[in-house]
């Protein structure tokens, strides 16, 4: 049913980004601001920390 | 009479009642406090967030003894989604599958949907006393 990590990162990221946005801030323009940097936060700290961890083995 | 409508608009509704019906369904708090757009919108992506966590083979099962500390935190977590979660157990998604590739990503989606329902609880209470709009 899951396609990949990837993709459970992004549904993720989208979610819990568009609550954090209606949480966080008031109008629309502002929202929108606060969302996509939430979400590119989330996806971009996630890649890192993937990356971080990927010289050690399991 | 304007003073009466300004009063009425700043506190939208019960706070108690508000903080009930957030906790019961997800959005259900601010849909009461006419907050129509964020109430559909909670309630969407909580329902989501959940929904797909279950499909993953979340555990739902309720873990209540204090000798494991994180496992109660993760079941208060998950219980703070209020009906949807009582309803996903009585509909037998209680076990989930501990060997499914998809497990983890099903508890991390279903405690989070959780958590992220305590803030939108807060948040209604918030629109009730009317400290927020």
């Amino acid at each position: 049913m899951i396609a990949s990590h990837l993709l459970a990162l992004l549904i993720f990221s989208a979610l819990v980004s568009v609550v954090f946005a209606l949480l966080q801030r008031e109008g629309r323009r502002e929202r929108i601001r606060f969302g996509l940097m939430a979400f590119g936060a989330f996806v971009l700290s996630a890649l890192v920390v993937g990356w971080l961890m990927y010289p050690f083995p399991s | 009479m304007a003073d009466s409508r300004i009063a009425t608009d700043a506190r939208p509704g019960n706070a108690v009642v508000a903080c009930i019906l957030a906790w019961l369904l997800p959005g259900l708090g601010h849909l009461y406090l006419r907050r129509n757009t964020k109430g559909l919108v909670f309630l969407a992506t909580l329902l989501t967030l959940f929904v797909l966590g279950v499909a993953w083979q979340a555990r739902l099962e309720p873990y209540l003894g204090l000798d494991d500390p994180l496992s109660f935190l993760r079941s208060i977590a998950q219980m703070a989604l209020g009906l949807p979660y009582f309803v996903a157990r009585t509909l037998g998604f209680e076990a989930g599958v501990v060997t499914a590739p998809t497990h983890e990503y099903g508890n991390t989606f279903t405690e989070v949907a959780g958590l992220l329902n305590i803030l939108v609880l807060l948040d209604a209470y918030d629109v009730a006393i009317g400290r927020k709009h």
